[in-house]
């Protein structure tokens, strides 16, 4: 993957832009632009911390359970 | 094969409450759902009652999961219209307002709710205007019910 920044253009909400444009005034973000890069950094971190999470529980289930559950669903459903 | 002509299954406040508190055979089962492109509805007041119900960040954790499977979508209390259609359900059911968004969705949408515990439909669903089509998780092998599990 090439490491040169791409442009793009976004519509956000007037409040999520004015705290970056505080990030920015206050030191705490080089540019508005790094200001929604790191949130968008730390928004993928999280995704892929609940999508483990997911995964360790999903493993953990009995398939045959699994599959009594959703057939009895299915037997439902086709009342 | 599930719900019919891929009508939309929604999940109630038990079962959310399962998932987050770990529940590997219903996350198991949410999961196998969405591998077979079922559409799931997660009632944004279902949610919250589940979240009030578990107060751990994993539990949190696990809740925000389901909004980056494929298949499932939450439902929204969006405008005045749905807030007083809340209230409106409220109270003909006396349902608390986790699962009346619940029961809002399903009598909006007119899909099935998926449920841990049956039981606490019953009178509520005959409240409204049209029943309720409630479905129960459950194992026909676990003399318990996997309501239990919840």
């Amino acid at each position: 993957m090439s490491e040169r920044k791409s442009r793009l253009t976004i519509t956000v909400d007037p409040q999520l832009e004015a705290y970056a444009e505080q990030l920015v005034e206050t030191g705490q973000a080089a540019s508005v632009s790094a200001a929604f890069n790191d949130a968008m950094t730390e928004k993928a971190y999280r995704d892929r911390h609940r999508r483990g999470l997911w995964k360790a529980r999903s493993d953990q289930a009995d398939p045959l359970r699994v599959a009594r559950m959703m057939a009895a669903i299915d037997r439902q459903l086709a009342q | 094969m599930t719900g019919p002509a891929g009508i939309p299954l929604i999940l109630d406040t038990s079962v959310l409450i399962a998932i987050a508190r770990g529940d590997p055979d219903i996350i198991g089962l949410v999961q196998a759902y969405d591998s077979r492109a079922q559409p799931l509805v997660i009632p944004a007041l279902a949610t919250v009652g589940a979240s009030l119900d578990a107060r751990s960040e994993e539990a949190d954790d696990l809740l925000a999961g389901l909004e980056l499977l494929g298949h499932a979508t939450a439902a929204p209390l969006r405008g005045v219209g749905q807030a007083t259609r809340l209230a409106d359900v409220i109270a003909r059911t006396g349902l608390d307002p986790w699962d009346a968004h619940t029961a809002a969705v399903a009598d909006a949408a007119v899909c099935p709710v998926l449920t841990l515990h049956p039981a606490k439909w019953h009178e509520p669903g005959a409240a409204l205007d049209a029943p309720l089509h409630i479905i129960e998780i459950t194992d026909p092998d676990d003399p318990e019910g996997s309501g239990q599990l919840a």
